[in-house]
């Protein structure tokens, strides 16, 4: 379960928005839409720790009953996907997929969970691509499967699937759900797009006028 | 953001300059000593020739710099002018003066060139041409010199400007690329190369490294004056060296001054010129021209180089011999022998403080990945000692090292390299990591990695290549340090630029060579080292800069 | 490894300027002119040789003009480094050593107590005498020259050897004459030999420059005024030392030079820098002749290895070596009867090349060391536009 408890951001003491409360169970998804600039992403980058220092951010965000906005951002255990996929350019498909796997376990035993992965996302095979050789849709795909190989608690989109083309972008959401879902993970999505809420099971909450 | 980092890197450039300077001007406050000054012989002429050939220099390099760059990018071959450019902006002055002087004089590769089939001659004619009264040799010099500067600075300058849409509309109105440029391109250029066009300047007043080899005498550049008086026994001498020291400062802000207000002018004539309204009509005399001019610079450059490396051979060259006599391998080697006793040292201090710099840069440009502003004023404050006369400041660190007591040392010289390693690497680096994409920091700590590992494993790959790029030049500007060297290493520290200095200023040419060769192959080895590397290092991965 | 040596070098120099006068301290800086490769090389093998027979290491400091040196240990001295200064030992003579004989910055008297200084020659006044200034035992003499004039045999057959000849001469060849540009020390002593040569009166050279100054010049600067427009590049430029005046001749663009040392050119020719058509000559009436010294400054820090070097560089060995005109070609200063037989030998085998002029008939003693500055000073009033 992941509790935003009136949570505002503002700007030189100028609220962004109303203040934020929601609470987002396990397996559940949460649409965050609104008017550009309102401040969807800041709320993720508050999650994150990542806020720019000219936003100013309080209230409190609990992930399984633990408040998290004062842990490292290393520590607070969100998954977090951007409309790039972001893939490190410089490591293989299958290192950006071990990245964030925990230390630990044999090398073989690390090569099998990034097989699966990929096996998982469709891209068996895939092991040795240059990130900069995959299409959009593989790219979002990979980046998908390094978050979740990460073992987050939850997960914070930023517009996932807005870069894709109609087709594809089917398909990865189709991926992201379920595989939260699987996972019974929390999901705050920022999107514009009224399809994504639809199949996010159309819970949605507008930040500032719509 | 953290403050340290930010404060430890400006304080090893801007504590030693501000005393430098304090100290100069202390030690330089003395009447009778500036009256003797303005007495001594040549002394009005030399700063005259100072003014005039470093004013002249810098107008004529940023002019050509300024068409070059326009000619390179409308005519598709940028890439083709910064793989020119390189070489010539990586050699030292020194070794590029050494060189010009055996390409240039009578007696030298080019009169030998022609002669005696075409000239007639076969004794060298007494024609007074390097080292003229004019400086026209110097200003010959420092142009090839600054205008490789220059289109660096133009390039970096280029990254904040909308190039292609602006000269598409231009040339939707009928404006040729360099018309075009000029109102279009220029204006916005200035205000980002103002401060490398200043330290052009200030260098082209101050320096003695070119002056030395190129330029005129009885009398000389003021600088030279300075240098030889600097060098002289007698105390008064002496205090009217350091007398000469602030002349000579604040002669450079004279100058600087004068220079701002050209380009006051000059802004406004572009406007002017920009609802003119006239257009040129033929675009190819002009590519050909600026073209032509490259390829002399170029070519006379690379003369240089090979005029180096045969000198350096050692052997009789009589005029009109091509090649000198009894050139092999094993003459080379033997003057070459020579000049590798100043290899450990010249090479370490270029790794040292490459290497210092290197980290404190990196320290530095993480606090101001993220603000623009923050980067740009730290860059300028950086910049500042290459806006001070080196004789001036100098003079000045050098008693701050005595009384610290480590005037001499090899720490006290890593430390002078480092003021001037900074500001070069800085302009590299600081900009290379603010291009690297700020969400990678959220995506490394999404998946649960700590800052410095994610540093280390994401950020320092994507570096890499730039990081190769700014210790190669980091390492060739160390290389090529001639009066730091020579002032906080109180002349025990002996490197191939102060051999090379030393060989030059009594004009023992063949010496100067030998030395002169480590110093253009040093920057040689740095790029191809870090070209080569760069090029190795992630060829699998396409997207990584 | 660079890294290190580096490293190194860094703690070695902290560490002498924090106690430098121990005895102990086995590093001695020469500070010495290092515009010449054959004498670099020279120091070098001196260097060398000591390293094996005392265990010292020998630094050359090159200095472009030993004025430099002059200068840092005014600095110290003014620094109150009166202790394990920078500089252990300097190659010094003139008015450098008058400047700091004079303000007490030298060590001494120690020279004639030094390992072998009885075989020295003592008669010869330019050992004792340096520059009009006793040397009272405050350098020791390294080596003896005079100003020697090099022309190339194969366009000139008569070469002119006096002062109005030569003038005849720059006059009948214009842009083939040059000198080295003073204050550089050849320069200054070619205007010196002018001076004692034309000078009606040279006795007043000997006294301390006077109001007399212009009287007593006037007949070098009527010399130069008509000489320079017949000169390489009319007179306006000139080659700034004497190896710079050396290549100007090896490559053709003169047909003179000058030196101080009378095996400068057999040298040269020898290692294929001269053509072998140039020859020497020492002017009729006297060539100007001194000595150079080795000194050690007040506050050396390698006092005592320094003085162990500067024995070395005065045994029959490295003198017989100095003497090489392959070497150096630099005329000994010891006394050849007072060497053993063998030790002597070792300087007669010496051949001479056939631009080495026989010694000169008769030499002429430098002026008082005021006369330099005057005279280098006028010379650039006059000719600086």
């Amino acid at each position: 379960m992941l509790v935003f408890d009136n949570v505002t951001l503002s700007v030189g003491n100028r609220p962004l928005f109303p203040s934020l409360s929601a609470e987002v169970s396990a397996g559940d998804t949460l649409c965050l839409v609104g008017p550009s600039g309102v401040g969807k992403s800041s709320v993720l980058n508050y999650a994150c720790g990542f806020l720019p220092d000219d936003i100013e951010g309080a209230g409190e965000i609990t992930l399984e009953g633990q408040a998290i906005t004062q842990l490292p951002p290393n520590e607070r255990q969100l998954g977090r996907l951007f409309q790039d996929a972001l893939l490190f350019p410089h490591l293989s498909v299958a290192q950006n997929i071990a990245f964030g796997l925990a230390a630990g376990g044999s090398k073989r035993e690390r090569l099998a969970t990034v097989a699966d992965a990929l096996e998982r996302c469709g891209l068996a095979g895939f092991e040795d691509r240059d990130p900069a050789s995959l299409s959009g849709g593989q790219r979002a795909r990979v980046a998908l499967m390094q978050v979740l190989l990460a073992e987050p608690k939850a997960l914070l989109l930023d517009e996932p699937f807005s870069a894709l083309d109609r087709a594809t972008r089917q398909t990865v959401r189709k991926l992201v759900f379920r595989e939260a879902r699987t996972r019974q993970l929390p999901v705050v999505l920022v999107t514009h797009d009224p399809d994504d809420v639809q199949a996010a099971g159309g819970r949605s909450i507008q930040l500032g006028s719509g | 953001m953290k403050v340290w980092p930010v404060t430890v890197l400006l304080a090893c450039t801007l504590v030693p300059s501000a005393a430098g300077l304090a100290a100069a001007v202390f030690a330089g406050a003395n009447l009778d000593a500036l009256a003797a000054v303005l007495q001594a012989p040549g002394v009005p002429r030399a700063m005259l020739l100072s003014l005039w050939t470093g004013g002249i220099a810098t107008i004529l390099s940023l002019g050509l710099a300024h068409a070059l760059v326009a000619m390179a990018v409308t005519g598709g071959w940028r890439q083709r002018l910064t793989t020119l450019s390189l070489p010539l902006l990586a050699l030292p002055h020194l070794a590029l003066g050494i060189g010009l002087v055996l390409v240039l004089a009578p007696s030298g590769l080019l009169m030998r060139g022609i002669s005696p089939w075409l000239s007639g001659l076969d004794m060298p004619p007494d024609w007074h041409i390097v080292r003229d009264p004019a400086g026209l040799t110097l200003i010959f010099g420092l142009v090839i010199k600054e205008t490789c500067f220059l289109i660096m600075a133009l390039f970096a300058a280029l990254a904040q400007v909308p190039v292609a849409p602006r000269l598409q509309r231009a040339a939707s109105l009928g404006y040729g690329p360099l018309k075009g440029w000029l109102v279009t391109i220029a204006p916005s250029c200035q205000q980002q190369i103002g401060l490398p066009v200043a330290a052009v300047f200030v260098y082209g007043v101050g320096n003695v490294d070119l002056a030395l080899t190129l330029g005129p005498d009885l009398p000389p550049t003021f600088a030279v004056i300075l240098w030889r008086w600097l060098l002289d026994p007698s105390p008064l001498i002496q205090s009217q060296a350091h007398a000469g020291t602030v002349l000579l400062l604040v002669l450079t802000l004279f100058g600087l001054l004068g220079l701002w207000a050209a380009g006051r002018a000059c802004r406004a004539l572009v406007s002017a010129i920009s609802v003119g309204g006239r257009r040129q009509r033929r675009v190819r005399p002009a590519r050909i021209g600026l073209s032509g001019v490259a390829v002399i610079g170029w070519v006379v450059g690379g003369l240089a180089i090979v005029a180096i490396g045969l000198r350096s051979a050692g052997g009789l060259w009589r005029f009109p011999a091509v090649l000198p006599n009894g050139l092999s391998f094993t003459s080379w080697q033997s003057s070459f022998s020579t000049a590798l006793s100043t290899l450990p040292m010249t090479a370490g201090l270029a790794v040292m403080s490459t290497l210092v710099a290197l980290v404190l840069v990196l320290l530095g440009a993480e606090q101001v990945r993220t603000n623009p502003l923050r980067r740009q004023q730290l860059g300028q404050w950086l910049f500042v000692p290459l806006l001070l006369p080196q004789m001036t400041f100098l003079f000045g660190v050098q008693v701050l090292l005595v009384w610290i007591g480590i005037d001499g040392t090899a720490l006290a010289v890593t430390w002078m390299h480092l003021i001037f390693v900074l500001p070069y690497m800085w302009g590299v680096l600081a900009p290379a990591r603010a291009a690297v994409d700020p969400r990678y920091e959220q995506r490394v700590a999404s998946l649960g990695v700590n800052r410095w590992s994610g540093w280390w494993r994401v950020t320092r790959p994507l570096l890499t290549r730039a990081m190769l790029l700014s210790c190669a030049l980091g390492a060739s500007v160390s290389l090529s340090l001639y009066l730091p060297t020579l002032f906080a290493g109180a002349g025990r520290i002996a490197t191939a630029a102060t051999e090379a200095a030393a060989a030059a200023g009594a004009g023992t040419l063949r010496l100067a060579a030998v030395h002169g060769i480590l110093l253009s192959l040093g920057p040689l080895c740095a790029f191809s080292a870090a070209y080569g590397l760069g090029a190795v290092l992630y060829r699998h991965r396409k997207d990584v800069p | 490894m660079i890294g290190r040596r580096v490293a190194l070098w860094a703690a070695a120099s902290i560490a002498l300027a924090a106690h430098g006068d121990d005895a102990r301290v086995r590093t001695v800086y020469f500070n010495a002119w290092g515009g010449d490769p054959a004498i670099n090389d020279y120091i070098a093998w001196a260097g060398e040789r000591l390293e094996q027979e005392h265990g010292i290491t020998l630094r050359h400091v090159k200095v472009g003009d030993i004025s430099e040196a002059v200068v840092r240990l005014n600095a110290e001295h003014a620094a109150g480094r009166d202790n394990g200064g920078s500089m252990d030992l300097l190659w010094i003579n003139g008015e450098n050593f008058a400047a700091l004989k004079n303000a007490g910055l030298l060590y001494g008297p120690w020279a004639q107590d030094v390992d072998g200084a009885a075989r020295i020659n003592w008669q010869n006044p330019t050992v004792r005498v340096d520059g009009n200034l006793a040397t009272d035992g405050y350098e020791l003499p390294w080596g003896s020259v005079a100003l020697t004039f090099f022309y190339d045999g194969a366009r000139i057959a008569t070469p002119p050897n006096t002062p109005a000849t030569l003038l005849q001469w720059i006059e009948n060849n214009p842009g083939r004459f040059t000198y080295v540009q003073p204050p550089s020390f050849v320069g200054t002593a070619f205007l010196k030999q002018l001076l004692l040569l034309l000078t009606p009166a040279p006795d007043v050279l000997q006294s301390p420059v006077a109001e007399n100054f212009d009287e007593v010049t006037e007949p070098i600067w009527n010399w130069l005024d008509r000489a320079h427009p017949s000169m390489w590049r009319r007179g306006r430029l000139f080659p700034l030392s004497g190896p710079a005046q050396r290549e100007l001749l090896a490559v053709g663009e003169i047909d003179w030079s000058m030196a101080y040392n009378p095996s400068d050119a057999s040298r040269a020719i020898e290692n294929g820098e001269l053509p072998v058509s140039i020859r020497g000559l020492h002017l009729r009436g006297g060539a100007l002749a001194n000595s150079h010294f080795v000194a050690i400054p007040y506050n050396a820090g390698a006092r005592d290895s320094a003085i162990l070097a500067a024995a070395f560089l005065i045994s029959p060995e490295a003198q017989a070596h100095k003497a090489d005109e392959r070497i150096w070609g630099d005329t000994t200063v010891l006394n050849l009867k007072k060497l053993t037989p063998e030790a002597r030998a070792r300087f007669e085998r010496a051949e001479h090349g056939a631009a080495t002029p026989p010694p000169p008939a008769s030499t002429l003693s430098e002026p008082h060391p005021s006369w330099n500055d005057a005279l280098e000073r006028a010379w650039l009033q006059r000719y600086t536009r």
